[in-house]
């Protein structure tokens, strides 16, 4: 990545970083014709810019938040507003990163990347711009061509972030995005998130299992307890970006989360 | 000597290679020999178990007559028509029943009885209907192909993961592009399957109804032989109908292998 490139592509954009407020967020699906809570009184704000990850034990409902706050789910209670304006379905402003890289297996890379282009008003040659332009931001030079099953999993996961970026969303939700990976691309990879959050300025929401990647990256991390769903804890990371890895400082946070989650799994 | 080696190792290889593309051989080579020992053993009329030399003359015959061929392309054009109708047909329906609540409401259960009923079957409905002209095969034809690619078509568009439609949502995908960018490419593997079930099958019952009522095609042609005890021209018919068969649906299944470079290849 050359600095040229970046000043250019950053002079580009144009986005400003939305802010999250949700209220009292209840949500529940039926199982077996009974309902049943999976998210209750769920009050977030998340300021314009900041980085926030999501730790809890598996299946207390953070993926249903972020598909939520994704529009992706309907049937809800509570209040949900992106800038003020209240969220009702999917919207170009809002992207969301799953777990599994949801890339179309019959597209190229750059081909799924300019998918997410479909309605923008941008020229043919602008949007081919634009593209390049992510595929370099996530380091896929020379894999535009190539399909899906041709690429690793850390290489399909960074499509997926480029294909989630081009939009310049305002709000990016971020579900386990590197939880497939091994444990050198997943450092490799929080490095980029960490350098294109810096750059790209946008807000982000990052659900993870790995307490050691919510504290490197997130301003602030949420702890989410099960059954049902709610937040039970927060914590601020003090700590300016780019951020050492072994600061002693996170490590007193990891201690702390450790704490909390293993008491939300005695609860149970 | 590592050179001469390799390159000692390097043909054995091929050869082997060669060797097993032409197994196939094997079969059809066995059962001409069989066929050729059976005729000259005498323990059937000539007349009724042709000799496959001669039947190879007959062959030659009418090819260079032009016979053989006119009677082919008739029978393709009709395959052609037909095809094209029912596959338009069957993948726009079969579309509209995966996708649309009302259609599948109001149409999925007459649908589901139809495509039970035998092409062959409606031979006799379409002739009283429709005449012994060229309408009643090539709607045939339709019929044939239209009810596998409707319901591969449907059935396709249904096992698309859900996954992916949420990702058109995400991106807010116009409806064009909904079809176009993902609906019909996740689609496609299943799709040619039906395309290339409704061939066969389009195929096999234009025969039969060239056999029945048709004044050209390589039915009539078989027909014709069999009024005449040509059972040499029977037989030249017969091959044909396979070896044409057999070039149709290998050709869908080369493009498939072309179209789907995109999918992992599982060896
Ligand atoms: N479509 C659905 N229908 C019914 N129940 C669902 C549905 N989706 C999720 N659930 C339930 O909601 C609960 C929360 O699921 P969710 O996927 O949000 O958990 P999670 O915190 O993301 O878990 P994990 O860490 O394992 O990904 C689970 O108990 C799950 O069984
Ligand atoms: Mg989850």
């Amino acid at each position: 990545m050359n600095a040229s490139l970046d000043q250019r592509w950053l002079a580009s954009t144009s986005h400003s970083p939305g802010a999250l407020q949700i209220r009292e967020l209840s949500k529940h699906y039926l199982l077996d014709g009974q309902p049943m809570e999976v998210l209750k009184g769920i009050d977030l704000r998340v300021k314009p810019g900041e980085f926030v990850s999501i730790v809890g034990a598996s299946g207390c409902g953070k993926s249903s938040l972020l598909r939520l706050i994704a529009g992706l789910e309907s049937d809800y209670s509570g209040d949900m507003q992106l800038d003020g304006k209240a969220i009702t379905t999917t919207s170009l402003e809002r992207g969301i990163v799953f777990q599994d890289h949801r890339l179309f297996p019959w597209k190229t890379v750059a081909q799924n990347i300019a998918i997410a282009l479909k309605r923008s008003p941008l020229t043919r040659q602008e949007k081919a711009l634009r593209v390049a332009e992510h595929i370099r931001l996530v380091n896929l030079q020379g894999f535009e061509n190539a399909y899906p099953h041709q690429l690793s999993g850390g290489m399909a996961q960074r499509a997926a972030i480029a294909r989630a970026l081009i939009t310049q969303p305002k709000l990016l939700l971020l579900d386990e995005p590197f939880g497939a990976l091994d444990a050198l691309t997943r450092i490799s990879m929080q490095r980029e998130l960490q350098r294109i959050w810096v750059q790209h300025r946008s807000t982000m929401i990052m659900v993870t299992h790995d307490v050691e990647e919510a504290l490197y990256l997130g301003d602030r991390v949420i702890v989410m307890d099960a059954r049902p769903g709610r937040i039970k804890y927060e914590i601020d990371v003090d700590l300016p970006h780019p951020r050492e890895r072994h600061a002693p400082r996170l490590q007193e946070l990891k201690e702390i989360l450790l704490t909390e989650l293993a008491g939300s799994d005695a609860d149970k | 000597m590592i050179s001469t080696a390799s390159a000692v190792i390097g043909s054995r290889v091929s050869v082997g290679h060669r060797m097993l593309a032409l197994t196939w051989l094997i079969s059809p080579l066995l059962l001409l020999a069989t066929w050729a020992l059976v005729a000259a053993s005498g323990h059937y009329s000539a007349q009724l178990l042709i000799p496959p030399a001669d039947v190879w003359h007959t062959f030659k015959d009418l090819l260079h007559s032009g016979e053989l061929l006119e009677g082919a392309a008739f029978s393709l054009r009709r395959l052609a028509s037909g095809f094209v109708l029912g596959a338009s047909g069957g993948l726009l329906f079969g579309a509209a029943l995966a996708l649309s609540k009302t259609v599948e409401v109001y149409c999925a259960p007459m649908f589901h009885v139809l495509r039970q009923v035998p092409s062959i079957a409606l031979i006799p409905m379409f002739i009283l209907v429709f005449g012994v002209e060229e309408t009643f095969k090539v709607l045939l034809v339709t019929k044939a192909v239209f009810f596998p690619v409707a319901l591969a078509t449907s059935e396709g568009i249904k096992a698309i993961p859900r996954s992916h439609f949420e990702v058109a949502r995400l991106y807010r995908l116009p409806r064009y592009s909904l079809l176009l960018d993902v609906v019909f490419p996740a689609a496609a593997p299943p799709i040619l399957t039906g395309l290339r079930v409704g061939l066969t099958r389009a195929w096999m019952v234009l025969v039969a109804a060239e056999l029945l009522a048709a004044d050209s095609g390589l039915g009539q042609m078989i027909e014709m032989g069999r009024q005449m005890m040509r059972i040499d021209v029977v037989m030249v018919g017969v091959i044909t109908i396979g070896l044409i068969g057999f070039v149709l649906d290998s050709s869908l299944r080369l493009l498939e292998r072309r179209l789907f470079r995109w999918k992992a290849i599982k060896e």
